[in-house]
């Protein structure tokens, strides 16, 4: 016991060390405190995994080009970017007539489930994916960055409202989305 | 009086703590804001059920690492020519096209799909915990109980929930869609990094099967009461989950394993029946050979099954003993070798508890933000 006493702060000190010494620019302590959330609101909103990944390394690029990692508004900045990039992708994607599978043929995922049931999970993605496309873009942002697991308080800075009025704004999004999935899949 | 907006009763779902004192006296005493709180939490429940993707744990440096190179052949390339800064907004990978049998298969899922939808329209609650109550158990108990027998046909739908350790507070919070909850300040003995347990949100069905139980039964020779006709045949559909858990004194390669201190919290789970009602469960199951009478009059002792979770105490190992955080009505455990505290909140489950005092727990769960 004694002995776990005196090596513990060694340890902390250690590591702190090597953190410091793997974070050495403010961009990249940044882009790995950020790029979890960013990546995220992209797979919530397209749920698909490599492409999520393409919009994250967009907006670190884009915010990379214009914006000083120190400044204030970064985190804001990036959720937002995150949230919109996606969003245009899928309303790109209904344009298109959608033509990509989902994550029903992704072979990087695990297939416990029987092929039948990834199918119909797939497909129920990608009919939410669609309605959501067809939710005014606020809306659907505000619904996105919320179902990403970011707070309420995240969500009012990077859509630069109050934080008040999020919950207002998410309940009218998961009523319209809730609606917009019911009336393309008719009972 | 004016009630809470609807707004205001969207956030406790997600974020109880943030409710002003004022707004939370309003809530526990409002008979119109309650039912209000549970169709939104419901309707929240049921959106992100819609916006459910399978988890995935994204990788950071290996991303930088493809954003560093983008970065450095971008600083050394020449000036993009117009369309080549056009092309590279199109850069997303697609998918290929649904083939002819995957579009067979999908029609196929798709009829399957409607008529299992209508289950959905016939299900009504039976079970939404609201308060919890403490029932003594005894390790051995749980030898011969007929609870491991096979009731009936369970699923998952989609997949069985998934938990996920990380050492990240952001990823955790992603993940779980749950804030992650940090205490003042620290008891002396509690040091160290936080790992953190994200588990994802679940639903499963039993569909009670007579003849399956009455097989199980005869291969493990016990003794089981046929099923009443009211329960054979009927689907419980069970949501549970999202939950956060965060450890202190246990990381992984940090050669500490022993959690000095553990903070959790989870949607309460609920449960929807198309046939069966509490009482009829609860009569039926508790009735089991097996099943020890004092476990039995504990559970009937309840006042209200339907909205009362009973959390199983170790006879002899601990005790309990009624407290309040922040208001809230909480049971304390006290236990030889520590103590934990366990509440519920506006549809959240949070529990304190480690190797420290009662009164450590109690200022760790008050101070919680």
């Amino acid at each position: 016991m004694l002995q776990m006493e005196a090596w513990r702060p060694t340890v902390t000190r250690a590591s702190l060390g090597a953190i410091n010494h793997r974070v050495p620019d403010p961009f990249e302590r940044l882009f790995l405190q950020e790029y979890p959330k960013v990546v995220a609101i992209a797979y919530r909103v397209l749920a698909d995994r490599p492409a999520a990944e393409d919009v994250a390394q967009e907006v670190f690029l884009k915010f990379h080009r214009s914006y000083s990692p120190d400044s204030e508004r970064a985190s804001g900045w990036l959720h937002a970017a995150a949230v919109h990039s996606a969003l245009n992708v899928i309303r790109g994607e209904r344009r298109r007539a959608l033509r990509e599978t989902a994550h029903a043929l992704d072979p990087a995922r695990p297939t416990i489930a029987s092929p039948e049931r990834l199918v119909e999970e797939a497909e129920q993605r990608r009919e939410v994916r669609r309605a959501l496309s067809r939710l005014p873009q606020r809306t659907a942002a505000v619904l996105m960055l919320r179902h990403s697991g970011l707070s309420y308080a995240e969500v009012a800075t990077a859509l630069g409202i109050k934080v008040g009025n999020v919950g207002t704004l998410l309940r009218r999004a998961e009523e319209a989305l809730r609606k917009e999935v019911k009336r393309a899949t008719p009972e | 009086m004016r009630h809470l907006s609807d707004g205001t009763l969207r956030r406790i779902y997600d974020e109880p703590l943030a409710l002003t004192a004022a707004d939370q006296a309003h809530f526990d005493e409002c008979a119109e804001c309650k039912p209000r709180f549970h169709v939104i939490a419901n309707d929240a429940r049921a959106t992100t059920g819609l916006l459910e993707v399978p988890a995935f744990e994204p990788q950071a440096p290996a991303a930088l690492a493809v954003v560093r190179t983008r970065i450095k052949r971008e600083e050394t390339a020449r000036p993009p020519r117009w369309y080549e800064r056009w092309l590279g907004r199109t850069s997303l990978r697609w998918r290929p096209m649904a083939t002819p049998a995957i579009a067979v298969l999908l029609a196929a899922a798709l009829l399957t799909g409607l008529g299992v939808s209508g289950i959905a329209q016939s299900l009504f609650r039976i079970f939404e915990p609201k308060q919890l109550q403490a029932v003594t158990v005894s390790p051995s108990d749980f030898a011969q109980t007929t609870a491991l027998l096979d009731y009936g046909q369970v699923k998952w739908l989609p997949e069985a929930p998934k938990v996920q350790q990380l050492t990240d507070a952001a990823a955790a919070q992603t993940q779980s869609g749950l804030p992650v909850l940090m205490p003042a300040s620290l008891p002396n003995g509690v040091s160290g990094p936080v790992s953190y347990g994200a588990v994802s949100r679940a639903t499963g069905s039993l569909t009670f099967d007579a003849e399956r139980l009455r097989a199980s039964a005869a291969t493990k020779g016990v003794k089981v009461n046929p099923m009443p006709s009211g329960i054979n045949g009927s689907t419980l559909v069970v949501n549970a989950g999202p939950a956060l858990i965060e450890v202190w004194g246990f990381a992984a390669g940090s050669g500490m394993n022993v959690p000095t201190l553990v903070i959790a919290q989870t949607r309460v789970p609920t449960v929807d029946s198309n046939g069966a009602t509490t009482a009829q469960l609860e009569d039926y199951l508790l009735s089991q050979p097996g099943v020890p009478p004092e476990l039995a009059a504990q559970v009937r002792a309840i006042k209200d099954p339907s909205t009362t979770l009973p959390i199983p105490i170790p006879a002899g190992l601990a005790t309990t003993e009624s407290t309040q955080i922040n208001g809230t009505p909480a049971t304390l455990i006290k236990a030889v070798l520590g103590a934990g505290v366990v509440w519920v909140k506006n549809g959240v489950i949070y529990a304190v508890g480690g190797q420290l005092t009662p009164d450590q727990v109690l200022a760790i769960a008050t101070s919680l933000h």
